[in-house]
């Protein structure tokens, strides 16, 4: 079984926001849609001071609140992992966007329902690219795309090494690890 | 950071309307039960409560706009038995059914059998404390999440449904208005309880998060806290409960029943629907989410 994931190193980060002009640009999405939204924040005490800045986009979470909430059964786990959303069944009543603890699902005005990152399904597994498009956009390579299931992937190894963890712990079993 | 809310009024008149049309049906099973003498006045309650309830579902429809685009898309609601949403799907159905059933057979003159009224007021209650769990399953809003959001809502649907049977009876009916004074009484403390609910909901949301803090913060003295204090403590909580004791405890009876007395309770019941409905509003406008990094602000 296949079971994505991703790594990021928000101490690598540097803000520059190319992660998500590329994944606007992939999904052809306005410039006020966006399916990665940064949080961020001061760090220390002066003269001590830092500056963390934390990507987030849906994490696809193994225990997810927006499938579990869902009513229609158009927020789904697909047999990689991967939570997605079908359009043909999406009513827009936003429910899931409630639900979701990372606040990372967007309201498409155009179309009524309900989307997200969707980790670039159509590139990466129709072999019209390597990985996500936001993965290939970091210009700092803080971000790591793969199996979490192949325990000698680079994802993997990243993982251990790094001692990455989801961002809110166990809560929904995300698949998305930080390094922080 | 910037935040969006992410339901607006429209969810909120259709979280208002499911529970004055609930509220509505309960009161004519009451009425049934206790003043089974006030015929018209149970006819009132069931002509709000399919209104009211159909009204709220052609907003919910039209605020699900993938939905409203692709109304075949309605089907799969049925789908996921795991959400609320879909619950409440089912309650709703069940209880528009009895509804108009119940509606029908008073237009043709026949009687609602008591079964059927009881039926429907178990469905009231259902509907009613659904359109608290709704949002209480939303972990990542704290003025939500917790279990008194679905009592709150029930109360108020209860209040709500009475008022506006009251409301329509002291025009229509003001023969009828003055026999129920059973279920005056029990409206008068629905207020209070009320009072009560939203007092602790208050007190524990502020005390649990940032974000439960925040929310608290945004309706006692933030921008939503005029609307809070006047609109729904004020004329819809304190107001109506200080009226009603005036006229049920402390008037000569011979006061209650003059015209005067009866617009008094209009006034009363206008402004606890008032209330109610700046309760769902407020509750949907005010919360601020959990977040992952940095607090909202």
């Amino acid at each position: 079984m296949t079971r994505y994931g991703m790594l990021i190193d928000t101490k690598n980060c540097i803000g520059c926001y190319a992660c998500r002009t590329a994944c606007q640009r992939q999904n052809g999405l306005d410039a006020d849609v966006d399916y990665i939204r940064y949080e961020e924040r001061e760090t220390g005490t002066f003269p001590h001071v830092g500056y963390e800045m934390v990507p987030l986009q849906c994490m696809h979470c193994e225990d997810a609140p927006c499938v579990s909430v869902c009513p229609t059964q158009a927020s789904y786990t697909d047999e990689n992992g991967i939570v997605r959303v079908d359009e043909e069944k999406c009513i827009g009543c936003r429910y899931c966007m409630a639900a979701c603890p990372y606040g990372v699902r967007v309201h498409n005005k155009a179309t009524g329902a309900v989307e997200k990152c969707k980790f670039c399904t159509a590139q990466s597994f129709e072999g019209k690219g390597e990985t996500c498009s936001c993965v290939e956009a970091c210009v700092t390579g803080c971000r790591i795309f793969g199996d979490l299931d192949d325990p000698d992937g680079e994802l993997s190894r990243a993982i251990t090494e790094k001692n990455a963890l989801p961002i809110t712990g166990d809560r929904t079993k995300a698949k998305i690890f930080y390094v922080r | 950071m910037t935040y969006e809310p992410i339901w607006g009024s429209i969810i909120a008149w259709y979280l208002f309307l499911a529970g004055v049309g609930a509220g509505a049906f309960a009161t004519s099973a009451f009425l049934s039960w206790r003043h089974p003498e006030a015929t018209s006045m149970r006819k009132i309650g069931h002509i709000i409560a399919p209104i009211a309830v159909g009204i709220g579902l052609i907003l919910l429809m039209v605020d699900a706009e993938a939905g409203f685009t692709h109304p075949w898309r309605f089907v799969y609601l049925l789908g996921n038995f795991g959400s609320v949403m879909t619950w409440g799907v089912v309650f709703l159905s069940v209880f528009m059914v009895i509804a108009v059933a119940a509606f029908i057979l008073d237009r043709l003159k026949k009687n609602v059998p008591t079964w059927l009224e009881n039926v429907g007021a178990i469905l009231a209650l259902c509907v009613a404390v659904y359109t608290g769990a709704l949002l209480g399953v939303c972990s990542t809003y704290p003025l939500w999440n917790n279990a008194l959001l679905p009592i709150l809502f029930l109360v108020s649907a209860l209040s709500t449904g009475a008022a506006s049977v009251l409301c329509v009876s002291i025009v229509r009916h003001a023969d009828e208005f003055n026999m129920v004074g059973v279920l005056k009484k029990f409206h008068f403390f629905l207020p209070i309880i009320e009072l009560l609910l939203i007092a602790s909901l208050m007190f524990i949301t502020q005390s649990n998060s940032d974000a439960g803090y925040q929310s608290v913060m945004n309706l006692i003295s933030g921008q939503w806290a005029i609307w809070f204090w006047l609109g729904l403590i004020f004329i819809g909580l304190i107001g109506p409960t200080l009226l009603e004791t005036w006229l049920l405890f402390f008037s000569s009876e011979e006061f209650e029943k003059s015209r005067l007395a009866h617009w008094i309770s209009f006034a009363s019941d206008a402004g606890v629907l008032v209330g109610g409905f700046l309760l769902r509003y407020l509750i949907v406008a005010a919360a601020v989410p959990l977040t992952v990094v940095t607090p909202l602000l």
